[in-house]
């Protein structure tokens, strides 16, 4: 395990009026790991991964990113910082083909946005990059197909081909399998299994053999507390999580 | 290449060529060739706000708020009985325009929907009211203009404003450059990253653009020609007024522009013949013309669901 963190947070707090929908949650992300987030409906994963990416501001506590604190920044300016995420409904230019969707990710490290002469139709580098970042996901055959034509888990790995094409630090990925067929959800997991090699990801999904399988570390929340975090076996064997989930018994999951 | 569409060549094959040669079949009736470049300047302001609306999704209904303050901006800075240089002058009020465009960007931008549409109108009616009121300009009868720019680029002379056709030529050859333009900013990396806010806002935060200041530019420039147009305008009927500013002439750009096609640039152009068109050929038939023309409009816009521009590209357009 590296010893400094990526990504962290510290007493991390979004209320909704009265309804603590994250309360006091500190973790933190390390480089070369997948981070899984799992918990019942109405845990705050998704409202954690909101917070993570700049969506929300926190009622109170810090996000660390690389030493410094950046809870107080412009939502674009996360991903500037590496920080990429890909949303729970599908977050696409449905328009536009696959590698112009990547393009536009990729344009905005390549720089020229604000040179008008230079045509966006005949930028090789940019192209280039943007075709890795679709045959990364496994999508080059779709390169030029409208993004609204491909199927469902095609349109959910081009959106993590667009992340990858910001060439991310983080990935913070909100449920990349939700809605997905077996086959294509074992596809998104060889795909996951291959790039935490690279990045750090955090991952909120539903489906739990999946995240069993990828994560290094898991965290388990509960209307929006910490429950427990730490490897696999470490959760599964706890007893708390299994209330959490079989628990009570006046809900179904 | 630039006109990257069959139906966009083929327009302006068709319209630049034909409205090239018009002045020679109309020489002996100006009325036509002013009423024509009438139609030229507007198309040139419907244009700008046809990028707006359609292609950055700013819906603004103060947009007249620029086409008024060309004309009033002109009558601000220039010496009332001496002859300035227009090129010259196109440049200080667009550059004002701009500042100002900025300036109001800054707030009207912080919305969207029909927030933005009702805080434009509000800054519109603002202008609106400021100059029907005031004494220095005039009131509701607006400035008288006595004295047109000389239009000299290096000691060349190619345009005598006080003669219609030079005018008309003038005002065709601003709204090819306008449109060629806003082609270019679209087709540049500028241009995907306001397509892809248009499409999808929240993605293209979460790809790390400062969504607020493309639109903020784009609005800028927007304005800067719209305010254009109104300085031509001006110059062609040699006075302004608060007309100009007002609400509906915002709202008959956005007509003219829904009917062109949304977002096409070159449906601007379609959009304000169509329209004006049938403002002619009707006014003559009857006095209840309004009626008839609201009728015919609401019929056009439920046939060519996305305008002319977007009905002929259907026809026109292979099939992908």
């Amino acid at each position: 395990m590296s010893n400094q963190a990526i990504l962290e947070t510290e007493g991390l707090c979004k209320y909704w009026g009265g309804l603590k929908a994250l309360d006091n949650i500190s973790l933190k992300f390390y480089e070369g790991q997948l981070h899984g987030v799992v918990g019942p409906n109405g845990a705050g994963k998704s409202t954690l991964l909101n917070l993570l990416c700049g969506h929300y501001k926190p009622t109170s506590g810090r996000i660390i990113h690389k030493g410094e604190a950046i809870d107080a920044i412009k939502p674009w300016a996360f991903a500037r910082r590496g920080i990429g995420r890909s949303f729970q409904k599908t977050n696409i230019y449905p328009k536009s083909t696959c590698l112009e969707n990547c393009c536009v990710a990729v344009q905005r490290l390549m720089g020229g946005t604000f040179n008008i002469f230079s045509s966006r139709y005949s930028q090789k580098m940019l192209d280039e990059i943007a075709t890795n970042a679709l045959e990364k996901v496994g999508l080059l055959h779709r390169r030029d197909h409208i993004a609204a034509q491909i199927s469902y888990g095609e349109q959910r790995q081009l959106e993590i081909a667009m992340v990858l094409a910001t060439s991310p630090g983080v990935l913070l990925l909100d449920e990349p399998m939700a809605g997905m067929g077996h086959e294509e959800s074992l596809l998104i997991i060889t795909l996951l299994q291959s790039l935490k090699k690279e990045y750090c990801i955090v991952l909120v999904e539903h489906d739990m053999d999946a995240v069993f399988e990828l994560s290094d570390q898991l965290t388990v929340m509960v209307d929006g507390q910490h429950l427990i975090t730490g490897s696999v076996d470490e959760v599964r064997d706890d007893a708390r999580v299994k209330e959490a989930y079989l628990g009570q018994g006046d809900e179904v999951y | 290449m630039l006109f990257n569409k069959r139906t966009e060549r083929l327009f302006i094959w068709i319209f630049f060529p034909l409205a090239l040669m018009m002045p020679l079949f109309l020489e002996q009736n100006t009325f036509y060739v002013s009423k024509l470049t009438t139609v030229m300047i507007f198309s040139l302001f419907v244009m700008s706000l046809d990028y707006l609306v359609g292609r950055c999704g700013l819906i603004t209904l103060g947009h007249a708020m620029f086409y008024g303050l060309g004309g009033y901006i002109f009558v601000m800075i220039a010496p009332e009985y001496e002859a300035v240089n227009f090129w010259l002058y196109t440049l200080y009020i667009c550059s004002i325009a701009a500042a100002i465009a900025l300036l109001i960007g800054l707030l009207v931008l912080r919305t969207s929907g029909i927030y933005m549409i009702m805080i434009t109108l509000a800054f519109a009616q603002m202008a609106f009211y400021y100059f029907s009121d005031s004494i220095e300009f005039g009131g509701n009868d607006g400035v008288f203009i006595y004295v047109k720019p000389e239009t000299s680029l290096f000691g060349l002379s190619l345009f005598d404003l006080d003669n219609p056709i030079h005018f008309y030529y003038l005002c065709l050859l601003s709204l090819f450059n306008t449109m060629a333009f806003f082609k270019i900013i679209m087709r540049s990396r500028f241009g995907r990253v306001m397509d892809a806010i248009h499409e999808n806002p929240d993605r293209t935060v979460a790809l790390g653009y400062n969504v607020f200041f493309f639109k903020l530019i784009s609005y800028t420039i927007a304005s800067a020609l719209g305010a254009y147009a109104g300085y031509l305008f001006t110059l062609q009927y040699g006075f302004v007024n608060p007309s100009m500013l007002s609400w509906t002439t915002s709202g008959t750009a956005l007509v003219m522009s829904i009917l062109g096609g949304m977002g096409s640039i070159y449906g601007a152009i379609l959009g304000t013949l169509v329209y004006e068109g049938l403002h002619y050929s009707l006014e003559h038939l009857t006095e209840h013309w309004l009626l008839f023309m609201g009728a015919l409009i609401i019929l056009m816009v439920m046939v060519f669901k996305d305008g002319i521009a977007g009905y002929l590209e259907k026809l026109l357009e292979k099939r992908s």
